[in-house]
């Protein structure tokens, strides 16, 4: 297995460096085309990644094999694939960390420039919640608590410049309060630490969070959608419980370096769409909370230009530093 | 009477051809790549995810799991063969399995690291069944003073992994700590020490620097002394345990369990913490300390048991709380939930079958490793026989394939090369590479905690003493403390005296 897939892997890196982008555009995918994920192995753009990167290969008739290039908050593996040859056999999985790291990072590469939009895979709102023991049950009730005593409160985030951070730096500014961040190295523990009650607050992807908020072991405020989550259809959005205005999603896609053909784009965008549609992908994406969306290349595109500006504006207000 | 028949309902689950086939194909992976170092089961459980889509939820879980703590038994064989940590949990097993092979004792030292395992699993995979939703709810009471408190008195104790000096081990910590500091700040996102290399971002990898010091290191070391290799492939004694061997092993084999079962339940604990700890208590009851180091087999046993011990315990957060304790365990909860699986609490009463079948699989997985393992201990030992000249570049070539595969960074193997070099000179320098390794495991751990402590209290350092559990483990460490001192401080009076 593992043999198998390094040789492949090599293998593919002499067959970009040999052949010439233009020899195979007809007939493409002709090999295994390899899908750079950004991040370990484990967290939500893997596991997305693999779901679609299984549908995306039968739905090409050649192979699609996941590269995990983890380091740096993203920008070790785009950097990858920003500079790989632009022939549709390197294809690179983002989220909204892509949207978010040019404000962060020194990029060695262009977050739009250097890339062609294929489209977006799908949407996974944030969620608000609290340790059972905090006397609130909405979010104008924390709203009322952060400003009777400000600074007070804490919560926890899975790391500087993470979805999670960004999400309650986005309530701060457009709520007006002041609640203080303690960052985890990653979701797991920070839900770990909010649920023991020592943390009180929390903004995590709804994903890990839903079992336990039916078991009642955290009490959830508000999700970060524009409507409602049907996994939780009682809680509200953070938007219509006292936030208005307020949006956080995360949000996962794939993009082709820049200068790969239209026709090979097209065929990609052809292929995930034909992912999305599959058993695997709708049972993940339900059980998650999340939502397959469907997007042209040319829209996701844009859409991925009106994040990076959402988000400058949270990094810049908030005061978010990572260098 | 309920959770017999649960357990009769596990096995009923496991015991289906499919289920133990399953297992078999999960165990025998994972043995694999725990004898490779680098390439570990979350990179295999990665790859081999698409797999389980079309397979049941049961086979597949029952699968991944396999591969995890299969791993933690092949990691044990080259570190005893070759001085080459296969795992992270395996490099304490390097300090004294290594030393029993040179010793020809390779045969027992083997044997036990399987008996060890399968005890400890037996253990893990019981208090699961027993106790899992409990144990789960005190992990929570663990905060960020509690893990610092807890990691402080790892660290105080430390001082019993010294072997011969004393200053020198202390540097060593110190070392340790220090190369803990590469990388990002968790707090403030600030990089330090990486010199503007991306690779250093997110720290040093501590497979990169175990299997540099431990086995490049060793490696080089050899070949400036050819004599010293000879000894130890030409006799070959006994390839099982003596009965005294067992003797010996017992008590580290239990206690090693219990501190692993601790140190699995508690999420925030990662690898090799358990066996770092198992080590030292070993050698703190051990009526000849010296021992240690030199081939001692409570040395592998303690360890072993701990290590498994604790990758067991790690499914106790995963099992109850729908929470990943680690990459593996958050891959295994994507596994479920592309089957449509919400994982959680209620996964014991929604999908009985789910939970007691691989609980029942655990067991049987862990007799099948003892199975397929002592007889392969034979084969592992003629593998000794290998004349140095095919088999020094074979280690050379599988650790930096091992390497390579953990990020696909040849930036590594590099590094690895570097650390192999420090390594030959700390050999050379009389100072042993552990003390250094348990620095760099825990000082980021305590580092972060301290700082998360810090932050919650606002500045104020009263909370380590007034949160009960944190308070205990600053007194034992304060005991520890004076334990250590008491003796030199009235050696120093009689050397004064007299």
């Amino acid at each position: 297995m593992l043999t198998k897939r390094s040789l492949l892997l090599t293998a593919a890196g002499l067959l970009v460096a040999l052949t010439t982008s233009v020899a195979a555009q007809s007939d493409y995918p002709n090999r295994p085309v390899r899908l750079i994920i950004p991040f370990p192995p484990g967290g939500s753009n893997d596991v997305v990644g693999r779901v679609i990167a299984q549908h995306l290969g039968e739905a090409l008739g050649k192979q699609v094999i996941v590269d995990n290039r983890s380091g740096a908050g993203g920008v070790v593996g785009t950097e990858v694939a920003a500079h790989a040859q632009p022939d549709g056999y390197t294809i690179l999985g983002i989220s909204l960390a892509h949207a978010v790291n040019p404000w962060l990072y020194k990029l060695p590469y262009d977050p739009i420039k250097a890339f062609a939009p294929v489209g977006i895979m799908g949407k996974g709102p944030v969620v608000l919640s609290v340790h059972p023991g905090l006397p609130v049950h909405s979010v104008k009730e924390l709203l009322a608590l952060a400003k009777q005593k400000p600074g007070d409160l804490q919560y926890a985030s899975a790391g500087v410049g993470s979805f999670q951070h960004l999400s309650a730096e986005l309530f701060k500014l457009t709520a007006g309060v002041d609640i203080l961040h303690v960052p985890f190295k990653g979701g797991g523990p920070a839900m770990i630490d909010v649920m023991g009650g020592h943390t009180k607050v929390m903004f995590s992807s709804l994903v890990q969070t839903t079992p336990n908020i039916k078991s009642g072991k955290l009490r959830a405020l508000g999700v970060g959608s524009t409507e409602r989550s049907k996994i939780l259809p009682d809680i509200p959005t953070i938007a219509e419980a006292g936030v208005p205005g307020y949006a956080s999603e995360n949000w996962w896609g794939i993009v082709a370096p820049a200068g790969t053909p239209a026709p090979i784009i097209a065929k990609l965008h052809e292929a995930l769409t034909k992912a999305q549609a599959s058993p695997e992908a709708q049972k993940y994406f339900d059980t998650e909370g999340a939502t397959i969306v469907s997007m042209s290349s040319e829209e996701f595109g844009r859409f991925m230009v009106s994040e990076m500006n959402k988000w400058e504006q949270v990094v810049k207000k908030g005061g978010i530093k990572a260098e | 009477m309920e959770l017999f028949n649960n357990l009769i309902f596990g096995f009923a689950v496991a015991l289906s051809w499919q289920n133990l086939l399953y297992c078999m194909i999960g165990v025998s992976v994972g043995t694999l790549i725990g004898v490779l170092p680098g390439i570990g089961p979350l990179a295999t459980i990665a790859m081999l995810l698409p797999i389980t889509f079309n397979v049941a939820p049961v086979g597949a879980l029952i699968m991944l799991a396999g591969i995890y703590y299969g791993a933690q038994y092949g990691g044990s064989t080259t570190a005893i063969l070759v001085n080459l940590p296969g795992e992270t949990s395996a490099v304490v097993t390097c300090i004294d399995g290594y030393q029993m092979a040179r010793q020809g004792r390779a045969g027992p030292a083997l044997a036990i690291a399987a008996i060890g395992s399968f005890f400890a699993g037996t253990v893990g995979t019981l208090l699961i069944a027993v106790a899992g939703p409990p144990l789960a709810e005190l992990a929570l009471k663990f905060g960020a003073p509690e893990y610092f408190s807890l990691m402080l008195m790892g660290l105080v104790a430390a001082a019993v992994l010294a072997q011969g000096d004393m200053i020198k081990s202390l540097a060593m910590v110190a070392m340790g700590l220090l190369l803990g500091i590469v990388g990002t700040d968790v707090n403030t996102g600030v990089q330090r020490f990486s010199f503007g290399i991306t690779e250093l971002s997110d720290g040093i990898g501590f497979i990169v620097v175990a299997v540099g010091v431990f086995a490049v290191g060793e490696i080089v070391a050899n070949l400036g002394d050819p004599e010293e290799r000879r000894v130890f492939t030409e006799k070959v004694n006994n390839l099982m345990p003596s009965w005294n061997d067992l003797k010996q092993s017992i008590m580290p084999i239990i206690r090693g369990t219990a501190i692993g079962s601790f140190f699995g339940v508690l999420p925030g604990t990662g690898p090799a913490i358990a066996s770092f700890a198992s080590y030292m208590v070993e050698k703190k009851v051990a009526k000849d300390p010296s021992r240690f180091g030199k081939g001692a087999i409570e040395g592998v046993a303690g360890p072993e048991s701990a290590n498994n011990a604790d990758a067991q315990c790690k499914f106790i957060p995963m099992l109850t709380l729908g929470l990943p304790a680690s990459g593996v365990m958050a891959l295994m909860l994507g596994a479920l939930t592309i089957q449509g699986i919400q994982p959680g609490p209620d996964v014991m009463t929604t999908r009985p079958e789910l939970f007691w079948g691989l609980i029942a699989s655990m067991w049987i997985g862990n007799a099948l490793l003892v199975v397929l393992n002592l007889p392969m201990i034979g084969i592992w030992v003629k593998l000794l026989k290998v004349p140095y000249r095919l088999l020094f570049p074979a280690i050379m070539a599988f650790s930096a394939v091992g390497i390579y595969s953990v990020n696909t960074s040849s930036f590594e193997i590099y590094l690895t090369a570097l650390f192999g070099v420090i390594g030959f000179i700390w050999i050379k320098l009389g100072c042993s590479p552990a003390p250094m390794l348990l620095g760099f495991v825990l000082g980021p751990m305590m580092e972060e905690h301290l700082r998360r402590a810090m932050l919650m209290s606002k500045g104020d350092p009263s909370v380590f003493v007034t949160r009960p559990i944190s308070l205990g483990f600053m007194i034992v460490t304060a005991l520890i403390l004076v334990v250590m001192i008491a003796p030199a401080v009235r050696r120093r009076r009689v050397d004064i005296a007299g």
